[in-house]
């Protein structure tokens, strides 16, 4: 529904980043042809700037090889303009295959790494095409560079300096804004943000957050390839400078300043940092200085950048609708193959072993979980239960023994394909997205349609994605009854509710088993009973639930079946009533009564 | 042939007892905030530069240049720690990175403009020219750098073996929360190892100065080789990065007179990304888990 007051409260909304718009456009118009060629340059940078936010913003991964790539495409252009007399359209082209080519090869040894690991690896990568860029003399021109690359022509029509070029950069800069935009708004970019800020969490519900950072990163290159075709070709020279590690900085500096994950934050960036040599001109050699603690600066106060600042100002418009509420509950949980709900098991161990150093966490555990069935898991702490969860989700790796899911055997797997087999769980220590509303965190899970996006999409169909999923997890959020909290964001949310959010989560996803790791620690006993009942009912629906607690009279009210671990071995299997007499259970729980915890 | 071979291995040793200097601060860090210095190299870079500025004002200091220079140089570790890493230590590790980039930016900048992007040659320690051992003829200041290195590897070792305030600046690189139960000043103790980082970082740059020179923006170039160093040995592991500094050297030194120098570093370069493939905790392992 649009009506006028939503058209201006939008527009009222955006008064700041218009107004901007404005004044940044009066720049070139005011100014003259030095003016033009400034601004110009500030869209390259804007274009190199939207492709790194893909890998540093989005995928939340530190990339310091966005500006070699921006110097690959400049030299791969250049090249093949002035040794092979190639046209526009085809250097154009080569500049965003050969860095793509590049960053797709490297994906695989760097991706993979931690954040630090990654970071230095992509400066050595820098450093290595910056060596060769200033070394293969007699193909890149050595220290002297490429002179003499020519305008950019297309059928016949040159693109001079000027208007014509400027307009043309910045036509550039809107379409690829349009395409980063359209891979990372809605739902896909709710799975980018659970993968950068609590990327467990994601693999859990099944998101491949290796596929994502790397179809990100090869993007980013292709972004700073484009780039560096028009430097190349509205300069008429390439030189090593390209790939020298300054224009790194300046991307950098640039996504920091504006905002890491937004295109306006880009462009601003792009604009003003460009524009900053001329206005600090009185500065001469220190204004690079100036740049530095311009960055560290917006470091400090302004962690989102320029716009993420605006953005903080700007009041909340709230995402969950109370009209939904009267709405129909969608039936069931898309689940539940109840038509094989038997006494087949849906959860095989066999002989599972895992140690730290010296220690054996888990020795040796075998143990079936039925279809259908509530599997309590208890044990004193240090028994090695959470050790046992992550190993059966796919966070660890057996040493020993064989895990089958289904009719899968899912041993050694990586955690996002076996949740994708049908297996979500929830974490001791919640993994939430602090800044993020409940709505939002649980509408994350919803993985099922954030699948494959294709290399284009529309913008309003990626925003209707989000829309179901939104809806979905508004049903699920009523059904765990914690509803009225939707739009608060998760800090601020009591421990209870915090663990809630996770379980209604991992049910998003549509699992088939799902495995709870302390659900009931930090509830009152009523919240946990509550949780009890919603779990039963869930269970009902068809879901089978492995469940971890040290909490017996809360596992009592739904548990169909318990077993007990000690220092990592199985001590007990059996009807709930039998393992709380069982001697060895009493022994390892001697001392305190019965479910304190 | 054999004074050639001789004289090569004592660049070698010269060269990564100055590299070890400059992976043993940058692993130092790391360990204590768990997040990377990307201005490490340009602090090894100012180190330089304070040798050639203090060199001007003393020109007769010789080796007293050396505690001159530590003492300047924790000073401006302590700067450093107060504006990039104390005002974001609530922050994730990506918001240090920025910090520390900014920074050395600002450094790199500042030295070019105060000392010009030419290569400078720093002071000599010990006097120029060769001295005959055992008929070999040596180098004195490739000899005058293993020494200075040793002296302080050796001091660093006592101090952490040793003394209460080496005891609780490891046991805040181990564990700042379990250090910081304990009632260790963790803050102190994060702002001393900046200091001491920053201190060997500039004694490297000045051991460096004399035979490699000093340029402005040889920055990255020598915080890749720490981290490098800190690759092959094994992440966080203080012997590891001294060992793996060693091996680049060797590598550096004899690549470069086989082919040349930029093939040295590209190789080096094409090594780390093959030993991030193989191997990536390391080439001597690092303790595997979680990184809360």
């Amino acid at each position: 529904m649009i009506d006028t007051a939503c058209v201006r409260d939008r527009l009222k909304a955006h008064a700041p980043l218009l107004l901007g718009g404005l004044i940044l456009a009066a720049l070139p118009i005011l100014g003259g042809a030095y003016a033009q060629r400034v601004f110009t340059l500030a869209g390259i940078y804007a274009l190199m700037v939207i492709g790194y936010q893909l890998i540093f913003g989005h995928a939340g991964a530190f990339s310091l090889a966005q500006g070699a790539f921006f110097g690959l495409g400049a030299y791969a252009a250049g090249i093949a303009a002035v040794h092979f007399g190639w046209a526009f359209p085809l250097t154009f082209a080569l500049a965003i295959a050969f860095p793509l080519a590049v960053a797709a090869l490297v994906a695989i040894p760097v991706l993979r790494l931690e954040s630090h690991y990654f970071a230095l690896a992509t400066l050595g990568l820098a450093e290595s095409a910056w060596l060769v860029g200033t070394n293969w003399a007699a193909v890149t021109g050595g220290a002297n560079g490429l002179a003499g690359v020519p305008p950019i022509v297309i059928a016949g029509w040159t693109v001079a300096r000027g208007w014509p070029l400027l307009l043309f950069v910045w036509c550039l800069v809107a379409i690829g804004g349009a395409m980063a935009s359209a891979r990372t708004r809605g739902l896909t970019g709710l799975s980018y943000r659970l993968v950068r800020e609590r990327p467990l969490a994601a693999a859990s519900v099944g998101i491949d957050g290796g596929r994502l950072r790397t179809l990100a990163f090869i993007a980013s290159a292709g972004y700073a390839g484009a780039a560096g075709a028009l430097f190349a070709h509205s300069l008429g020279v390439v030189s090593p400078d390209t790939l020298a590690f300054p224009v790194m900085v300046s991307c950098l500096t640039m996504a920091v300043i504006g905002g890491r994950a937004r295109i306006a934050g880009a462009i601003l960036g792009a604009v003003l940092l460009i524009h900053l040599p001329e206005w600090l001109r009185g500065l001469e050699a220190y204004y690079l200085i100036a740049y530095g603690a311009a960055a560290l600066a917006v470091v400090i106060a302004a962690p989102d950048g320029i716009i993420g600042a605006i953005e903080r100002l700007r009041p909340k418009r709230p995402i969950a609708t109370p009209d939904a509420v009267g709405r129909p509950r969608r039936a069931a949980p898309p689940t539940g193959d109840r038509s094989r709900e038997s006494e087949s098991p849906i959860l095989r161990l066999d002989g599972v072993s895992k140690s730290f150093g010296g220690v054996r966490a888990v020795d040796g555990v075998s143990l079936t979980v039925l279809r259908g069935e509530i599997l309590g898991l208890i044990g004193p702490n240090g028994s090695g239960k959470t050790t046992l969860v992550n190993l059966l989700t796919g966070l660890y790796r057996a040493d020993s023994g064989r895990i089958r899911f289904d009719d899968h055997d899912v041993t050694g797997r990586l955690a996002f394909d076996i949740a994708r087999l049908g297996m979500s769980r929830s974490f001791q220590a919640p993994e939430l997205i602090e800044e993020a509303s409940l709505l939002d965190n649980v509408a994350a899970g919803d993985r099922g349609r954030s699948e494959h996006p294709p290399l284009i999409r529309g913008l309003s169909i990626e925003d209707r994605r989000l829309g179901e999923a939104r809806a979905h997890a508004f049903d699920m959020l009523v059904r765990f009854a914690m509803a009225a909290r939707a739009n608060d964001a998760a800090r601020t949310l009591g421990p209870a509710l915090r663990r809630r959010a996770e379980i209604a989560r991992a049910l998003m996803s549509g699992p088939r088993l799902l495995v709870l790791d302390e659900p009931s620690a930090g509830s009152s006993s009523e919240e946990a009973a509550e949780l009890a009942a919603i779990l039963s009912d869930v269970a009902r629906e068809g879901v089978t639930v492995l469940v971890i607690d040290h909490n017996l009279p809360f596992l009592a009210r739904f548990a169909t079946r318990l077993a007990c671990l000690e220092v990592g071995r199985l001590i007990a299997d059996g009807a709930p009533a039998d393992v709380r007499a069982h001697p060895r259970v009493v022994e390892a729980y001697l001392g305190r009564p019965d479910g304190a915890a | 042939m054999a004074t050639l071979a001789a004289q090569l291995l004592l660049n070698a040793l010269a060269l990564g007892s100055a590299y070890a200097l400059v992976a043993l601060g940058f692993v130092l860090v790391i360990n204590a905030v768990g997040a990377v210095n990307f201005a490490h190299g340009d602090l090894v870079m100012a180190g330089g530069f304070v040798s050639i500025a203090l060199a001007q004002v003393a020109p007769d200091a010789g080796f007293f240049l050396l505690p001159l220079v530590l003492i300047a140089m924790a000073a401006l570790g302590l700067l450093f720690s107060a504006i990039a890493y104390f005002p974001l230590r609530s922050r994730p590790p990506v918001a240090v990175f920025i910090s520390t980039i900014a920074t050395g930016i600002m450094l790199q900048n500042g030295a070019n403009a105060l000392f010009g992007a030419a290569p400078r040659a720093g002071p000599a320690i010990a006097g120029k020219g060769m001295i005959a051992i055992e008929g070999l003829l040596l180098d004195r200041q490739s000899l005058a750098i293993i020494a200075a290195a040793a002296i302080l590897i050796g001091g660093c070792h006592l101090v952490f073996t040793r003394t209460r305030t080496g005891r609780r600046l490891r046991a805040t690189a181990e564990d700042p929360e379990l250090a910081r139960l304990s009632g260790i000043p963790v803050p102190g103790m994060i702002a001393l190892t900046f200091a001491l980082a920053t201190a060997l970082a500039g004694t490297a740059g000045l051991l460096l100065s004399n035979q490699y020179f000093v340029t402005p923006d040889e920055g990255m170039a020598l915080m890749l080789k720490a981290y490098i160093a800190v690759v092959i040995g094994g992440w966080g592991r203080l012997g590891g990065a001294l060992l793996g500094a060693v091996i680049i050297a060797l590598f550096e030194v004899v690549v470069a007179t086989l082919l040349s120098q930029p093939m040295a570093e590209g190789l080096l370069y094409a090594a780390l990304l093959g030993i991030l493939l193989v191997r990536p905790q390391g080439l001597f392992g690092e303790a595997l888990g979680r990184r809360a």
